[in-house]
């Protein structure tokens, strides 16, 4: 029960009968009393005259009866007649005399005397404890006695107190009557079905609201009571709404909670969906290996579409055939029987269906289709088939399927999601198909890039072989070995023989590169002294210097060690740095120096030419590549020969570099391992 | 006397230079144009020098240095390989198929007759 209705105990309340008895009694008291004491005092003053009276009658009666005997002075009759007075007990003294002469007297014990002035005068009268009255007696009109009479009051008194005692019994008992009734009637009346109603009420607060209220009668109570139990009936009613709303609130938020668990488990699906997405595409991107991707999205596709298999064709355009290229969940028989099946654009598959459309198809229960064309997908005991279409800017490349085992439809947020599928898997067929061509072409470029290198390797061997005989003639010429020649002959075979010369070397130069490019040029890897070597470059480049008035400083330790490397490519180096630092110097010197250290050969050519710019500096080692765009023509040389160097160098295993300031000549210097032992590839 | 000096070369104008400056330097000149021609006028004018091209229509300089090596009467005859610059590792070839000596194509006139002169003398 709803702790709302659960009251705090009452507080003790005096009791309403209670209060009403004593106020019902003291009002009875009240009144008995003033009617009582009426009544005793109506009572005490009617003694009182009934006393007076009997006074009166006793000397009447003495009046009456006396004048007889005294006037015979019979005495005994007197006397007896006193005797009879003294019946009353009211009668305390009589007393007969004549002129002093007391002719009867009688009194009562106790009866004094003096307490009453006897000078009587026929009169009443009255004291507190008697009263008394005086008469003469006459015969004939005279008289001849007179009669005292005294009453006691006592008598009197004796009867009003037995009056006030009875009366105040009687209201005592009237009082004792009225109340005792008054309690029992409020008890039986008001309090007990107060009480009644108390607790019910009570029970009522306490939450019972299933007993009924007492109804005793068609009294205020019973009203009141009937009101009450329309009250139970009210709460009831409404703890019966109130417990109703309750449920019905109850069953809505559990409607609520079961909606926000179903929203949650979808979101987590949504959640999960775009995990997989996110997966997918970065695989997409990232992987080339259309296998890997292919089957990431074939397995989300099946796990998130909760089917039990899928696959993903691809087109064959030639043979116009759907060919399996990835499968998730099928059995390897269920796949080998796919790879039988030739299925094309139009037959009665769904994919078949799917690729005629353009669109995703689905069945929904494959047993009420028995002449699908592929009867092994039901024999595998799929029943439900989706498929989509792979389309690549509207050309058909593909296809992707799902199979449940149980049967039913794809509702469209599956389907929806599949086309995503499908569309990546379209995206990782392209990019994998681009890849391919890439590759392909980049090996079709190296191949032609082969091609380029070994023709020009060939084609300057060619080019050399009728340069060589032009250059022997010329030689021969100006050695006068075919008679004498004139001055100006001479100086025209001499500028042909130099124009020759540095065709030659043009020549060689081309020659050299593209043999390395084509990967021909392979280093003979002997012993050599690098002493030696130097020495023989500097000899050949000696007359150049001295033709220039270079000097050309020569530092090398006097026992540099032996290295082992191809002595001739060296030489080239060596010769090809001199050449240059010759060649673009004007003025000052060109200074060759080496050092050995941990096992590497430090070799620097420095001159005192123009320098080279930070930018050149780099690019200097490019293949024709000079620093003054002009200065091949004006210096000759091909533009060539660091590069080849850089190479040579390289391939030994070294470094080449220059350190250069402009205006202030260069420094180019090279490191080579003492011993190289293995000849490093060119990339 | 003047020495006999054998050019085997298949390239004519190789042979006309070489063949001018020997015969101007007062050599006496055999030529040949094939390996097999060349071993051949070897062994029948048992000159004082062969000048041995490697590229050669039948077989190579290398093939045709053995074969006159292999001869006892003909292995005093020193034989100077003209390699080509252009193909590497020509040199050592040389020099394992019995060479004496080598010069690198092209040749210049004069460091030639240099060399010979230095084998002969």
């Amino acid at each position: 029960m709803p702790k709302a209705f659960s009251l705090n105990t009452s507080p003790k309340v005096s009791s309403i009968s209670r209060r009403f008895s004593f106020t019902l009694i003291g009002v009875i008291t009240f009144i008995l009393i003033v009617f009582a004491a009426v009544v005793i005092l109506f009572d005490i003053n009617r003694i009182e005259s009934d006393l007076e009276n009997r006074l009166e009658k006793a000397v009447k009666l003495s009046q009456n009866s006396l004048p007889i005997p005294l006037w015979n002075l019979d005495d005994m009759v007197v006397k007896e007649f006193v005797e009879a007075l003294f019946l009353d007990e009211s009668i305390v003294y009589t007393k007969i005399s004549w002129k002093n002469k007391i002719i009867a007297e009688k009194y009562r014990n106790g009866f004094v005397y003096k307490d009453i002035d006897l000078d009587l005068d026929q009169k009443l009268h009255t004291g507190s404890k008697y009263i008394a009255k005086s008469s003469s007696i006459n015969f004939k009109e005279n008289a001849i006695a007179t009669i005292l009479i005294v009453m006691s009051r006592n008598s009197v008194k004796k009867q009003a107190l037995l009056q006030i005692f009875g009366t105040v019994s009687l209201l005592i008992l009237i009082v004792a009557a009225v109340w005792l009734t008054s309690i029992f009637i409020t008890k039986r009346y008001i309090s007990f079905p107060l009480l009644k109603l108390q607790e019910a009420a009570s029970a009522i607060a306490q939450g019972d609201l299933e007993t009924d209220v007492e109804k005793s009668g068609r009294d205020e109570i019973g009203v009141l009571a009937q009101h009450l139990d329309d009250m139970r009936g009210s709460i009831k009613q409404l703890f019966a709404e109130l417990s109703d709303s309750k449920k019905r609130l109850e069953v809505h938020s559990r409607t609520l909670e079961q909606q926000v668990e179903r929203r949650t488990l979808e979101l987590a699906g949504s959640v999960d969906e775009l995990k997989a997405l996110g997966e997918i595409s970065q695989v997409v991107n990232s992987t080339l290996d259309l296998e890997t991707v292919l089957t990431r999205i074939v397995r989300h596709a099946v796990q998130l579409s909760k089917t039990d298999a899928g696959t993903i064709y691809e087109f064959d355009e030639e043979k116009q055939v759907f060919v399996p290229r990835i499968n998730y969940g099928a059995s390897a028989e269920f796949i080998a029987a796919l790879h039988e099946s030739k299925l094309s654009i139009g037959d009665q598959t769904v994919i078949g269906q799917a690729a005629v459309k353009r669109a995703p198809e689905q069945v929904a229960d494959l047993s009420g289709f028995p002449e699908y064309p592929l009867p092994s997908t039901l024999q595998a005991g799929y029943h439900a088939l989706l498929a989509l279409p792979l389309l690549r800017e509207n050309r058909l490349i593909g296809g992707l399927v799902v199979r449940r085992k149980a049967p039913g439809e794809f509702p469209v947020p599956v389907v929806d999601l599949l086309q995503t599928f499908a569309a990546q898997s379209v995206l990782a067929i392209h990019n994998a198909r681009l890849f391919r061509e890439v590759e392909e072409k980049g090996r079709e470029l190296e191949i032609a890039n082969k091609h380029k290198s070994e023709f020009l390797a060939n084609m300057s061997h060619e080019l050399r072989t009728p340069l060589n005989a032009i250059l022997g003639y010329t030689e021969l010429i100006l050695d006068n070995i075919y008679g004498d020649v004139s001055e100006k002959i001479r100086e025209v075979l001499e500028r042909l023989e130099k124009n020759g010369r540095h065709l030659l070397s043009l020549i060689n130069d081309v020659l050299d590169l593209s043999k390395i490019e084509a990967g021909r040029l392979t280093l003979s890897l002997n012993e050599y002294s690098i002493g030696e070597v130097i020495r023989t470059a500097v000899s050949s480049v000696e007359a150049l210097a001295a033709e220039k008035n270079l000097d050309l400083n020569v530092s090398i330790p006097e026992n540099l060690a032996n290295g082992k490397g191809d002595e001739q490519r060296i030489a080239q180096v060596l010769l090809n740095l001199l050449g240059n630092a010759i060649k673009f110097t004007e003025t000052g010197a060109v200074g060759i120096e080496a050092v050995v250290s941990n096992n590497k050969l430090v070799v620097s050519v420095s001159d005192t030419g123009p320098g080279l710019a930070e930018a050149d500096q780099k690019k200097i080692f490019e293949e024709f590549y000079q620093a003054d765009g002009s200065s091949t023509r004006k210096k000759g040389g091909t533009g060539l020969g660091l590069s080849i160097s850089k190479k040579i160098v390289e391939m030994h295993g070294g470094r080449i570099w220059v350190k250069s300031t402009l205006g202030e000549g260069s420094t180019f210097q090279f490191t080579l391992p003492l011993r190289v032992e293995k000849q490093v590839e060119q990339p | 006397m003047k020495h006999l000096i054998l050019v085997i070369e298949d390239q004519e104008d190789n042979r006309r230079i070489v063949r001018d400056l020997l015969v101007s330097a007062g050599y006496e000149i055999i030529e040949a144009v094939t390996g097999e021609d060349g071993v051949a006028a070897a062994k029948t004018h048992r000159p004082d020098l062969i000048l041995m091209d490697i590229q050669l229509p039948d077989f190579d300089g290398y093939e045709a240095t053995r074969r006159i090596k292999a001869n006892p009467e003909l292995h005093a005859i020193p034989i100077v390989a003209v390699t080509s610059y252009a193909l590497n590792g020509d040199d050592v070839k040389a020099l394992e198929a019995g060479c004496d000596a080598y010069v690198s194509k092209p040749f210049s006139p004069r460091a030639l007759l240099a060399k010979i002169q230095e084998i002969i003398e």
